[in-house]
């Protein structure tokens, strides 16, 4: 029992901490509330159900195909809508809504809200201690791993990490040194979406394809978020872990109320909040301390 | 003044272009047709099969010139009304008003979710129309009938069974898959594990099954609750084959069913499975489950290949020649204008709804979803050998097989196909 | 005679100056008659039941705007108070036989107490924690719904609830006087000294203590008033439907009158409702394109969020009126001079 808490536990925890490391990044950096952030998974998701239905390639070149037409799509609509407000919080955070539900409709009008299923990149499943355990799961805690060093290496290997970073911080300071504040937003978000997408390549085959997939994972994701600490990379990849074992242990301690670990998640992080109002690893950002 | 001149005008005509379409009058039903509502959620499957299965019987009747109502022929013209109710109960009442008063319907067909249904009903009795559900199961709507006659005589359940009766088919399975298992396997004492979605209208038949399962000589290992829009069910698949269950009762109806049905079949869960999965009635579960929902479970209304009367294969094909997929029980619609309201019509030669009820309430009718349909005291679809029973069907490699009722009080259906166990499941407990 | 002539010539003058004096209190004026006079020119029970509808859901929007507008404090969890407005109104309802008029106003107490439940974590969150912590709340709520179905219908909801009142007109005067009434209020708050410190609570917290007011007392004070008037507006809701159900408390009733709110203009009570009055016809009148609705929906924020920031009824206000730059005091757009001061008006 303990065992598959645990497992169970890894792998909700895996798919939480995708999805929040990208959005966490664009909070950071630009200081966006990207409520459209799952809506961009829930577009690769489509994308590589269209990919292999319809048209038939090979998963996982679809997985990879994918991300670009995602990418795009966020670079632009963060251009043409984002940009121009980005002054005003209150009108982003409604813009990003408003995008999300056109995306939305858009996917219902073209697919129907029918539900639909994306092949598995591996088939089958393992016996890991005792536990029947999904490859696909494996990849995803695999996966999660892999992209939190690959973020980690991009922030602080790298001169746009460095760019990043700095922007940050202090973004005015940041133009002072030479560093094109509105560039840098536009390549966070760019990352930021290429992250979704390629989460949606990995989770995808574990979810159902549908229109409103969005919305679950959103609250979640900012629940994570929030626990972790707004900006913290490493808050929300121990935020999403976290959120992830109580879920299993609600599952497994009480079968009778398993729909209720969405709530009981929540209602950690609402305690955590409590104690600590920036999160746990929170950092205060300048403009507002 | 000519900037403010200007802005007021501006405000002025937007002010109207946003109101006009309700002071603008409305359409008059011409004298030659009857007018259909079709309410559904039309951007989902649900409200499609409103929408298909009434278009299919209006052109039917149409095609011979219309009803016969009196001295004079009236052709049938069909509303389309989408209720949205899956998303919002606010627009499933406006769409219900709306065709009440803005395209002045003469009868209603159609609802899906029983609250939105509960709300729609009212309206509809309000105004003394003819609502025929074809959808929704809950047993409060049929209910209100009884207990406020007067009121709610207007309303009949065409489709489906009262949630009830759901129950009992449900146990009548699961008294053959055990005894499936002795005969097969060997299995004395059959462990059952419960996973149903968390709804009210599954508490009840938790309770019934709790109940019913040792009377049955079975032992139940345990009841997990997934939300009905999980996306991840592993945890409760580990924790069910941990329990060493040998029949999991599955209830579901929204998508948790094919996250189940995929990840048991992925895990290869080694037990047999019955219940009710509601998406697993559609054609596109195969696909959406990836293929790795086989032996699930389910009942439905049609299954290829298997036939209450002569009326039922010309339908079915009928309906997947055009449109493209198998028919599923919001279908109906096409019982419903064609037989309880076509019928009575011209059987009582007026359109008057106070004289339509008394005929329909004592019609016995032959149509395409059940041997025969018939309604009880309180307008609720009659259940029973003869009448109206559904199929219980399993996916067998890619195809739906129908086996239930197979010599059950002497009923059994053309095209029934026995029920299959899983092979992990028969390499782990065969002797 | 004569005193009522006094008085009425008072009136007139006072009109003349005060009201005939800007669009922008023409419109209101023509707006509030259009609502009040509708109903003898047409009973459509169709367009009755729009208008209906949306004034409860204005009194909603304008608690929201209280809340979050002024007092700055994100709500993203609005429903919250919709949802237990609903629910107490409807319990109440069906097994204490509380009439309409009883149980409205005790599911607005219902959603002070939540107010001030969900208020004191709020207190030391600011910014995007508290709007995702507010957005957590109607979540676990309906879990805990779901949790009793016993007690709360589950999804099914709590049905067979009376009816506001015997016919639809009476319905509907019902709702609009209440909605004008209400927004009169909270418009009123706004305009006193509670309301001023909201304005300083949202500008800056820090210094409104160190003046030495209790900003706790106060934002508990605007959670509960927010509370309040959005609980109302739940119970009108959960009688006129007849039905309450956790559709009254999902994420999608918090994020429609967040965009409602910000739509119409933030830091204004007649911008919510304005921007309900709009929006919700619009959704319907849209109808008859069943599948593009919620996208041209969506559209038309998208571009009313890049042309008008601050929201589309001060935009409005902007283009008709112009601000002395001497007195302050609005004038029309049109004037060369300030009708108090005389100043030139550029």
């Amino acid at each position: 029992m303990i065992l598959d808490i645990i497992l169970s536990g890894l792998i909700n925890g895996s798919v939480y901490a995708l999805l929040a490391i990208g959005f966490s990044l664009i909070f950071g950096v630009a200081r966006i509330v990207n409520i459209a952030h799952t809506a961009f998974y829930m577009l690769a998701a489509y994308c590589i159900y269209y990919g292999t239905q319809k048209l038939g390639v090979n998963p996982a070149l679809c997985m990879l195909a994918a991300i670009i037409p995602v990418t795009l799509i966020g670079l632009i609509s963060y251009r043409l809508f984002i940009d121009p407000i980005r002054e005003h919080e209150g009108a982003v955070l409604i813009a990003t809504i408003a995008l999300a539900m056109a995306m939305q409709e858009v996917m219902l009008l073209i697919f129907s809200g029918d539900f639909l299923g994306v092949p598995h990149l591996i088939e089958g499943y393992r016996m890991v201690f005792g536990v029947k355990i999904a490859y696909q799961q494996l990849l995803t805690f695999a996966v999660a791993l892999l992209v939190l060093a690959a973020v980690w290496a991009l922030l602080l290997k790298t001169k746009i990490g460095l760019a990043i970073r700095s922007t940050a911080q202090d973004r005015e300071v940041a133009n002072l040194m030479g560093m094109n504040e509105s560039r840098v937003a536009m390549i966070t978000m760019g990352v930021s979406v290429g992250l979704a997408a390629f989460t949606g390549a990995v989770i995808a085959p574990l979810a159902i394809v549908n229109p409103f997939m969005w919305m679950h994972p959103l609250i979640m994701m900012m629940a994570v978020v929030v626990l972790g600490g707004l900006g913290s990379i490493k808050g929300s990849f121990v935020g999403a872990y976290i959120l992830g074992f109580a879920e299993s242990l609600v599952v497994f301690l009480l079968p009778m109320g398993a729909y209720l670990k969405g709530s009981v998640a929540l209602s950690i992080m609402i305690l955590v909040l409590l104690i600590r109002p920036e999160g746990l690893f929170g950092i205060a950002f300048e403009e507002e301390r | 003044m000519k900037r403010f001149d200007r802005g007021v005008v501006f405000s002025t005509i937007l002010f109207f272009l946003i109101f006009s379409p309700w002071v603008m009058p409305s359409d008059v039903a011409t004298a030659q047709a009857i007018k259909v509502g079709v309410i559904g959620p039309m951007n989902f499957m649900q409200g499609k099969g409103h929408w298909d299965g009434a278009t299919l019987a209006a052109e039917e009747i149409n095609a011979k010139g219309g009803l016969q109502v009196g001295n004079k022929k009236m052709k049938i013209e069909l509303v389309k009304a989408d209720s949205n109710e899956f998303i919002s109960m606010t627009d499933a009442t406006n769409a219900m008003e709306r065709l009440m008063t803005q395209d002045k319907v003469n009868f209603v067909v159609g609802g899906f979710r029983s609250e939105a249904v509960l709300a729609m009903q009212d309206i509809a009795m309000d105004y003394k129309k003819l609502f025929l559900g074809c959808g929704a199961a809950h047993p409060e709507i049929c209910d209100r009938v009884g207990k406020n006659y007067n009121r709610y005589k207007y309303w009949f359940r065409v489709t489906p069974m009262n949630s009830k009766y759901l129950v009992q088919v449900c146990l009548i399975n699961l008294a053959t898959v055990n005894g499936m298992l002795k005969k097969e396997l060997g299995i004395e004492k059959g462990k059952v594990a419960i996973v149903a979605e968390k709804a009210m209208w599954i508490d009840p038949m938790i309770e019934a099954i709790k109940a019913n399962v040792p009377k049955m000589g079975m032992e139940l290992v345990g009841t997990w609750r997934p939300s009905d829009k999980a996306t991840d069910v592993t945890a409760e698949l580990t924790a069910v084959q941990r329990a060493d269950a040998h029949i999991i009762f599955t209830i579901f109806s929204a998508s948790v069913g094919i996250t189940f049905a995929r990840q048991a079949g992925e895990l290869k869960i080694p037990a047999a499975f019955t219940g009710i999965n509601v998406e697993a009635q559609k054609d596109g579960f195969w696909a959406a489950t990836q293929g790795k929902g086989n032996y699930a479970v389910s009942m439905s209304t049609f299954v290829r290949g298997v036939s209450y009367n002569d009326l039922t294969d010309p339908f079915v094909e009928k309906y997947i020649s055009r449109f493209g997929e198998l028919p599923t029980y919001t279908a109906v619609t096409y019982d419903a204008i064609k037989s309880t309201l076509g019928e009575a019509i011209e059987e009582a030669g007026t359109i008057d709804t106070e004289k339509l009820i008394p005929i329909i309430e004592k019609a016995e009718r032959v149509v395409v979803s059940a041997p025969k349909a018939k309604f009880d005291k309180t307008h609720d679809l009659v259940f029973g050998p003869g009448y109206a029973t559904g199929i219980t069907f399993q996916w067998q490699d890619g195809k739906m097989k129908g086996w239930w009722p197979n010599g059950w009080q002497g009923v059994t259906y053309k095209g029934m196909a026995p029920y299959k166990l899983p092979p992990w499941m028969i390499e782990k407990y065969k002797k | 005679m004569g005193i009522l002539g006094f008085y009425l010539r008072k009136l007139y003058t006072v009109f003349k100056g005060e009201v005939l004096v800007l669009p922008s209190r023409i419109i209101v004026l023509l707006f509030v008659l259009v609502l009040l006079l509708l109903p003898l020119a047409t009973q459509d029970p169709y367009l009755l039941r729009i208008l209906i509808l949306t004034s409860i859901f204005a009194i909603f929007a304008a608690s929201w705007d209280l809340l979050s507008g002024f007092t700055g404090q994100m709500n993203f969890g609005h429903a919250l108070f919709f949802g237990v407005g609903a629910y107490t109104a409807a319990l109440l309802n069906l097994h204490a036989h509380l009439p309409p008029w009883g149980s409205v106003p005790l599911g607005g107490l219902a959603a002070v107490l939540t107010g001030l439940i969900i208020g004191i974590p709020c207190l030391r969150l600011k910014g995007t924690y508290l709007a995702l912590t507010t957005l957590a709340f109607p979540i676990i709520l309906m879990g805990i719904v779901f949790a009793f179905p016993d007690v709360t219908g589950g999804e099914l909801g709590v049905s067979g609830l009376d009816r506001l009142s015997g016919s639809r007109v009476t319905d509907y005067y019902i709702t609009v006087l209440l909605m004008l009434a209400l927004s009169t209020i909270m418009w009123k708050i706004t305009d006193s000294h509670t309301g001023i410190i909201f304005h300083a609570i949202r500008e800056d917290e820090v210094a409104v203590r160190t003046a030495g007011i209790n900003t706790t007392r106060y934002k508990l004070l605007a959670f509960s008033l927010s509370g309040f008037f959005a609980g109302i507006s739940g119970g009108l809701y959960a009688h006129y439907m007849r039905i309450a159900g956790p559709a009254n408390l999902e994420v999608s009733m918090s994020f429609t009158v967040v965009i409602w709110a910000i739509f119409g203009g933030v830091v204004t009570i007649y911008g919510p409702i304005g921007a309900v009055f709009i929006l919700f016809p619009m959704l319907e009148f849209l109808r008859f394109w069943p599948e593009y609705r919620m996208l041209m929906f969506a559209l038309v924020i998208l571009l009313i969020l890049l042309y008008m920031p601050d929201g589309f009824f001060p935009w409005m206000r902007n283009k008709i009126e112009k601000e002395c730059p001497r007195c302050k005091i609005r004038n029309m757009a049109t004037r060369k001079a300030c009708r108090i001061c005389t100043a030139q008006l550029d």
